[in-house]
């Protein structure tokens, strides 16, 4: 096992972190301003007349844009609420129906949604103490559910569970997504007779749903469209993933958490100019951080890596906790590694091949070596000091390999790891305590690595 | 005692000890499965044995350091025991099923064990696609292949046709047992039936078929209505087997399981494969599509079948006057499932219990104490309902 530093080993006399704040980028109001227009939106889209679909998982929007229907996509929607501090109402209602805590946050918090939606009759608002005003009961009702998340089962039954929600009166479309496992050594990443197997079943499935539309929209498909959209959105991830790899520079002019700032327009927002004109900006800004030098953080001595799904009710608390530790969190699997990560193999004249190849590689779709051997390739790029292991408590499907990749990380690139657990959504499972002083250990024993290198 | 029973209780106590005195008795192969459809028939036609993977008692060790604490103890369990070297008997392991958990488990050990051979054959969780089945046939075949492939064998489809009618008489001997059960007409504990299918998914099939006749031969039967204990019907843990403890435990405080829906109980034995269709394959899927109607599992997805509707309704044809849940703690399928049958039994005023399990270990004396009220509580509500009679 690698360094793995538990508080019991933490070398006293740590410095506190001292009071820093992270650079924030400018472009991220963009991103907001983005955002709040997109859910405005969405909460009107019954008053316009139109049809609402609820989804999670991969990025379904392109092909629910192009045929006139919003949509609701639960991460988004639970990451919305955390982060504006309303997760704890659907959270709470779940609770009451008896559904464990355990259960992925994400789910809870979504599905609470759809519970509050169904509850708003007088008496059943008095029962489950539900404000209509808040954000999760306005988040409009579902026409229809489209179910497709890769390896992890828990997607599938919590759209199982919104479809009971709904009293099964919403129809529901099921797609498979096989996990890649590589039964054969011809199995690679993004290569071999398994993968393109996986990838034609999938897009067979996607080619179906097109139809399950077209059969609740009474309209035939727009398949131009569709590539027009998914041109927006190729661009869009083309100039991100150029503008993550300019933050090699030291000192990084970009972190992590901006990354996950930056994440709605490649994840759920509709495909257009905006976008694809939000990320010029950011990467304009990133050029002109790196010619004056300027760095995410006021002072670059750490490099770290960030592993694991993010904790969305801390962002910016954690940039600049790590900002005053005069860390800078370069890069992390689940920025860098997903939402359309491979941009380049969509072809717009026939993009569900594609799109069906960047769902199946996402950071959770790929098995462990695969993410392994990625997370090294991207720690030797960024020149990572460190690891950070966020093992979200109830997204297993994040947190199982984190052992293995603080093992192998360890062993092949000899870095430390600091290693705790917190949430995407669900603030009690994360204790700061723990965190700092494992954040603290990891750093002391980069200066001691450090220090036998002089 | 009985000394056949006593032969399934050692194999379900010590499977691994058996298999291996088997391996080495009669020269062939094992291949592990891990949960929960695995149609296991296919390892029986390449004449190796198939054995379904368990989770052990053990304290887990240095599993530990290669999983966190809040995955599900089976797969806690079957990761340590291959850190611990102790699945290095089995010729490879094979498994199908779609759970997050069980995934990511095959995948640490695939990593922590390089050497072993672990595959995996996805079949599809979504039952009521118009692809499902096609889909399953599909993901069989490939599976055929590979076994094939691992161990340097032909399957004929003679060879599967033979192993699936070992196992549909395996499948329909362990119903009678249940059948007899329910009705009272034998007295077999919870925790002999779980030796009895615990055993059937290690031993050799014909063996455990011919013992399974000397048993229900053996067995006194009698006509007699069943007594007057509070009879209970036993729901849950989804990969594996509860601790027998928690069985007697329920058992010694008044009540009498009569029926259950256990992977390592009835579940494990709904459904037979139609030997009336011809590909022997197609018949397997259709068995794996079908299993839902007559058992359902909330890892699958299948928006026609609900658990608690069919609990309900299990409930009432076994005779039992409630129903205990035993839910695996981390499990989630059984999690999100789990309010549905809560609500579901409140509102038709079936008595219900859920009792958390945990592979670390369970506080007995509190359960001994919820399953006492429990029973006392059923008692109470019959004799009420006897006086308004
Ligand atoms: S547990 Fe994680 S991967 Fe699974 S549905 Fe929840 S957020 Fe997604
Ligand atoms: S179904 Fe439940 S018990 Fe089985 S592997 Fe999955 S989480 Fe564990």
């Amino acid at each position: 096992m690698s360094a793995i530093i538990t508080p019991e080993q933490r070398i006293l006399g740590a410095e506190p972190p001292i009071a820093k704040k992270a650079n924030r980028l400018q472009a991220t109001k963009l991103n907001n301003q983005m955002v709040n227009a997109y859910w405005e939106d969405l909460f009107r889209a019954k008053e316009e007349g139109r049809l609402v679909c609820w989804t999670e998982g991969i990025q379904l929007n392109p092909i629910l844009q192009a045929a006139d229907i919003a949509w609701c996509h639960g991460e988004a929607a639970a990451a919305l609420l955390a982060a504006r501090k309303e997760s704890a109402a659907p959270q709470a209602h779940m609770e009451t129906l008896g559904y464990d805590r355990e259960l992925c946050s994400y789910a809870r918090t979504h599905i609470g949604c759809g519970v509050m939606n169904q509850s708003s009759t007088v008496e059943a608002q008095t029962l489950l103490n539900v404000d209509a005003r808040t954000l999760g009961s306005r988040i409009p009702a579902p026409d229809m559910i489209i179910s497709a998340y890769p390896f992890c089962s828990t997607g599938q039954q919590w759209d199982n569970e919104l479809y009971r929600t709904f009293g099964k009166k919403v129809p529901i479309f099921n797609i498979s997504m096989d996990w890649v496992w590589g039964n054969k050594s011809s199995a690679k990443y993004m290569s071999g007779p398994e993968f393109r197997e996986k990838v034609a079943f999938l897009k067979k499935q996607l080619q179906d749903c097109v139809r399950f539309i077209e059969g609740i929209t009474g309209k035939p498909y727009d398949w131009d469209r569709l590539s027009d959209i998914m041109k927006y959105t190729k661009r869009a991830a083309e100039l991100r993933l150029e503008a993550m790899r300019l933050c090699k520079a030291r000192p990084s002019p970009a972190s992590f958490f901006e990354w996950t700032n930056s994440i709605a327009p490649v994840n759920f927002l509709p495909g257009g100019p905006e976008i694809v004109h939000y990320f010029e900006q950011k990467k304009a800004e990133i050029e002109s951080r790196i010619a004056q030098g300027i760095g995410s953080v006021p002072v670059e001595k750490y490099r770290l890596w960030w592993d694991g799904i993010m904790n969305w009710n801390k962002i910016g608390w954690l940039s600049d906790k790590f900002a005053g530790y005069d860390a800078c969190m370069v890069a992390g699997r689940y920025t860098h590694m997903g939402f359309w990560q491979e941009p380049q193999v969509i072809d717009l004249r026939d993009p569900l091949d594609g799109m069906a190849q960047n769902y199946i590689t996402c950071p959770i779709s790929i098995s462990a070596p695969q993410v392994i051997e990625k997370i090294i390739e991207h720690c030797e790029y960024y020149e990572i000091d460190g690891l950070i292991l966020h093992g979200a408590r109830t997204c297993r499907a994040f947190s199982y390999p984190q052992y293995m990749i603080a093992d192998a990380v360890g062993k092949r690139l000899g870095l430390p790891v600091a290693m705790f657990e917190g949430d995407m959504v669900d603030e009690t499972f994360y204790k700061d305590e723990v965190v700092s002083s494992r954040v603290e250990a990891m750093l002391e024993a980069i200066d001691a690595s450090r220090a036998r290198m002089r | 005692m009985n000394t056949v029973l006593d032969k399934f209780a050692q194999a379900a106590q010590r499977p691994y000890e058996h298999v291996k005195a088997w391996k080495q008795e009669r020269g062939v192969k094992a291949v592990g499965t891990l949960p929960m459809h695995f149609p296991a028939e296919i390892i029986h036609a390449t004449g190796a044995l198939p054995v379904i993977v368990q989770e052990m008692p053990d304290a887990i060790t240095s599993g530990g350091g290669a999983m966190y604490p809040f995955f599900c103890g089976y797969t806690r369990s079957i990761v340590d025991q291959v850190t611990e070297d102790q699945l290095g008997f089995l010729d490879a392991i094979m498994f199908t099923d779609h759970c997050v958990q069980l995934l990511s488990a095959a995948d640490v050990i695939r990593i922590s064990r390089p050497e072993t051979t672990i595959h995996f054959h996805q079949l599809i969780a979504s039952l009521r696609q118009p692809w499902s089945l096609e889909s399953s046939v599909k993901t069989l075949r490939e599976l055929v292949a590979d076994l094939e492939e691992v161990l340097g064998v032909v399957v004929t489809e003679e060879a599967l046709r033979h192993s699936i009618s070992v196992f549909n008489e395996n499948r329909r001997l362990i119903r009678d047992l249940y059948q007899m059960r329910r009705t009272g007409q034998i007295q077999l504990r919870a925790s002999q039936m779980q030796h009895i299918v615990k055993s059937s998914m290690v031993m050799d099939k014909e063996t455990h078929n011919a013992l399974l006749r000397e048993l229900i031969a053996s067995l006194k039967t009698s006509t007699a209505p069943r007594s007057d204990e509070v009879a209970i019907f036993v729901s849950g843990h989804l990969c594996h087997a509860p601790r027998p403890e928690i069985l007697d435990l329920i058992e010694d405080c008044g009540a009498t399981i009569v029926d259950d829906d256990l992977y390592t109980g009835y579940r494990y034995v709904s459904t037979d494969v139609d030997a009336g269709i011809g590909d022997p394959i197609v018949a397997l899927a259709t068995a794996y599509i079908r299993k839902n109607d007559n058992v359902p599992c909330p890892t699958r997805i299948d928006p026609e079948v609900d658990w608690e509707e069919w609990l309900l309704g299990a409930v009432d044809r076994c005779g039992a006057q409630g129903l205990v849940v035993l839910l695996v703690k981390f499990c989630e399928p059984h999690y999100f499932a789990y309010p549905r049958i809560k609500a579901a039994f409140e509102r038709n005023e079936v008595p219900h219990l859920m009792i958390e399990t945990e592979h670390d270990g369970v506080a007995m004396e509190n359960v001994r104490t919820k399953v006492e009220s429990f029973v006392e509580m059923i008692k109470v509500q019959r004799a009420a309902r006897a006086v308004a009679a």
